[in-house]
């Protein structure tokens, strides 16, 4: 029976140096993909390649050896004997699952950041291209990226920022409102303190580095596209500037509210944010108390990431329920895609109509023996066998061509036959439970279940 | 009719009060929810109100202090949407909409008001209160750009940097709000209080009422605040606790009016 694989390695499993190894380039991906395809029993296939992940996804009529197959084509390109180790695997409806939970951005280093869905969807276009998508990848990731749009739309899973630099960018946001033009100035190299300038750098603020060794100032302001500015200065730099990122490795408070006093009157009241991001600290924490001034240090940085980070972790439980929502969803699809639920349905659709018409025509035939009654009722039976004997045969035979479940789902929709009804096997009087369903489709597939 | 389209309207500003702080304390980010709606649909029913209650086609209702409450309730509405849309800040809808339901309600309470007797009626009178009308909507912006600010910056400097922060404009644009609505609105208040004085005179009366000086207060602290904000550069906190003052007053100027006018016709 026809199921999903997928083979793989991600930041959960191995280093970058390992990762790094099996990427593929964006532009590579189609050809790649044509290759894998054109070599290999996959019915369907998709590559995504990140900084994070790369995986292959199939699908194929003989889901064991084909993920055998995908994880030695893998390893091979891993070089060493590292793949077993690095190299994971899923198959049946877990795939589904991983699939929803990656584009989620469920599965991702950082939960919630947002590169993650445009990634997968160029993997899907690229695959698209290359021709290796069919009715159940198709299906699968489509549904995917609805439920990324779902888990972003309904829990507050992106919200927030998690890095200590662009919390800083995020604030001097909040403070200014247009960062445009306005200027930062660094006070000391160390590699935090360079980091958040870049970030406020590409924001659009211009930078002012300024240290007590010139050299360094110069070195650090050519690194980050900044100026250098003399140390004599400090006093006048403080009065300009509108972020301060402090991050000298001074032991004693540099910027003491003696000095600011000073500045802050040089400035007008216009509104002063201090990063203290060195350690020991360089701001006199009564700075901070100074009107329209805000310092901020390294704890309170640090504080907010983590909240930031608890936040999506609770908002990451509800969108695990919304995966295994689409999940379910498309279960029922798939299931509808079995080919003897469909049969039955579409026996059962055609007698129901037979045997309306039956009882609709019966009344108005006066005379009619018992025996004249059995006689139109074998009639209306067989005009039903015959007719449905041809799309049987054909189905029966199509379903195990690649494009059965197209076929199926044809089928299906020309002949209104609802999911629910395949869902339900006749006889069952009860609607199955989320679990029974799954096992029941792991006994119709007979490959899920077990993996890794 | 007219009593139903009241009851309807009060009840659209309080949902979309409801609204817009549930969006301000815990709505997500990205979907603006209902609340806008809700409160453009509130703004018609006021309109419509304002349509019954106008004297004649062409003519204002700004007869008595009720109607004059409620044109402000109105303009104040409208003024957010402008500013809403021009600098993305629908989020002061949560300040805005308590605010528009308050005014609103209170003009209800004044149909007793006696209203201006005609011989004292001119064009200079509703000049005044036109003017006055228009440089409370500004101020009322002001001041609701000023309750945002200062709790902004609560936030900011508690480090309480999830939730009602992350929704509420930056502090900013809050502060070029509060700058920009008192400089739109202290000419119009100046014009008012110049026509007012005025039109008092030529009309013979010449008591000095405490409405009057409670204005003059108002006028003198909204110049204030303009004062130190272009000579001695003052931003953020004080300007916007100055710029509330200022606001609070010309409510008193306004709840003067309101007990006078009450009381006259008793």
């Amino acid at each position: 029976m026809r199921d999903f694989l997928v083979v793989g390695l991600s930041h959960r499993t191995a280093p970058v140096e390992v990762r790094e190894r099996l990427a593929v380039a964006p532009t590579d991906l189609e050809r790649e993909l044509r290759e894998i395809a054109a070599d290999s029993g996959f019915e369907e296939a998709l590559l995504i390649s990140t900084c994070n992940r790369v995986e292959l996804y199939a699908t194929s009529p003989n889901p064991l050896d084909a993920t055998r197959e995908a994880k030695e084509k893998l390893a091979r390109r891993l070089g060493d004997a590292a793949g077993d180790e690095v190299l994971y695997q899923e198959r049946g409806i877990d795939v589904v699952r991983h699939v929803f939970r990656v584009a989620s951005s469920l599965d991702s280093l950082v939960v919630g950041e947002p590169q993650i869905l445009g990634q997968v969807k160029e993997a899907f276009d690229a695959a698209n291209q290359a021709g290796t998508i069919g009715t159940l990848l198709g299906r699968c990731f489509t549904q995917a990226f609805a439920t990324a749009k779902r888990v972003r739309n309904e829990t507050g899973i992106a919200e927030g920022t998690v890095s200590v630099s662009s919390i800083a960018c995020e604030l001097a946001k909040k403070i200014f409102g247009n960062l445009e033009g306005r200027r930062t100035l660094l006070l000391g190299a160390g590699e935090m303190g360079e980091s958040a300038a870049r970030s406020l750098r590409q924001t659009g603020t211009n930078l002012h580095v300024i240290n007590r060794s010139e050299e360094r100032a110069q070195a650090l302001a050519k690194a980050c596209d900044g100026r250098a500015v003399p140390y004599e200065r400090l006093i006048t730099e403080l009065a300009d500037a509108d972020v301060v990122i402090a991050s000298t490795a001074s032991p004693n408070f540099i910027l003491t509210p003696t000095l600011m006093k000073g500045v802050v009157r040089t400035r007008r009241h216009r509104p002063l944010f201090i990063i203290d991001i060195a350690v020991p600290r360089d701001v006199d924490p009564r700075v901070g108390n100074m009107d329209n001034v805000f310092v901020y240090d390294v704890d309170d940085l640090q504080q907010v990431a983590e909240e930031n980070l608890a936040v999506r972790a609770r908002e990451a439980a509800l969108a695990e329920r919304i995966v295994e929502d689409e999940v379910e969803s498309f279960l029922s699809w798939r299931r509808s895609l079995e080919l003897a639920p469909t049969i039955v349905a579409l026996r059962r659709r055609f007698g129901q109509v037979a045997e309306e018409e039956l009882r609709r025509a019966l009344p108005r035939l006066e005379g009619l023996s018992e025996s004249d009654r059995s006689v139109l009722e074998a009639m209306s039976r067989s005009m039903v066998n015959k007719l449905l004997h041809q799309p049987m045969t054909e189905l029966k035979a199509g379903a195990g061509e690649p494009d059965g479940a197209l076929l199926i789902d044809a089928v299906r929709r020309l002949f209104a036959l609802a999911e629910e009804e395949a869902a339900a096997p006749e006889g069952a009087s009860a609607q199955p439970t989320g679990e029974a369903k799954i096992t029941q489709l792991a006994a119709a597939t007979g490959t899920t279940g077990e993996s890794k | 009719m007219k009593a139903g389209l009241f009851i309807a309207t009060a009840a659209l500003y309080a949902i979309a009060c409801i609204l817009y702080l549930f969006q301000l304390t815990r709505g997500s980010e990205k979907a603006p929810g209902m609340s806008g709606t809700v409160f453009v649909a509130a703004l018609g029913a006021h309109l419509a109100f304002l349509l019954l209650e106008t004297p004649a086609p062409g003519e204002l209702p700004l007869a008595d202090i009720a109607q004059i409450l409620s044109v402000s309730s109105f303009g104040i509405g409208i003024a957010f949407l402008l500013a809403s849309y021009r600098m993305n800040v629908t989020i002061l809808g949560a300040f805005v909409a308590p605010l528009s339901l308050m005014l609103f309600l209170a003009s209800g309470l004044g149909s007793s008001y006696a209203p201006v007797p005609p011989p004292v009626q001119s064009v200079m009178l509703t000049l005044h209160i036109a003017a006055n009308v228009m440089g409370l909507v500004a101020f009322a912006l002001a001041f609701v750009a000023g309750i945002a600010y200062l709790l902004q910056e609560r936030l900011l400097r508690r480090r309480q940097l999830t939730g009602a922060f992350q929704r509420l404009p930056s502090l900013g644009v809050l502060d070029t709000i509060g700058l920009r609505s008192v400089l739109v609105g202290f000419p119009l208040l100046t014009f008012g209080m110049v026509t007012g004085t005025f039109w008092l005179l030529r009309s013979g009366g010449s008591q000095f009422y405490v409405s009057q000086a409670l204005g003059l207060v108002a006028w003198a602290i909204f110049a204030g605040v303009i004062v130190l904000r272009v000579a001695a550069g003052w931003q953020g906190r004080k300007a916007a606790v100055g710029t509330m003052l200022g606001f609070l007053f010309t409510l008193l100027v306004l709840a003067g009016y309101a007990l006078r006018a009450a009381g006259g016709s008793a």
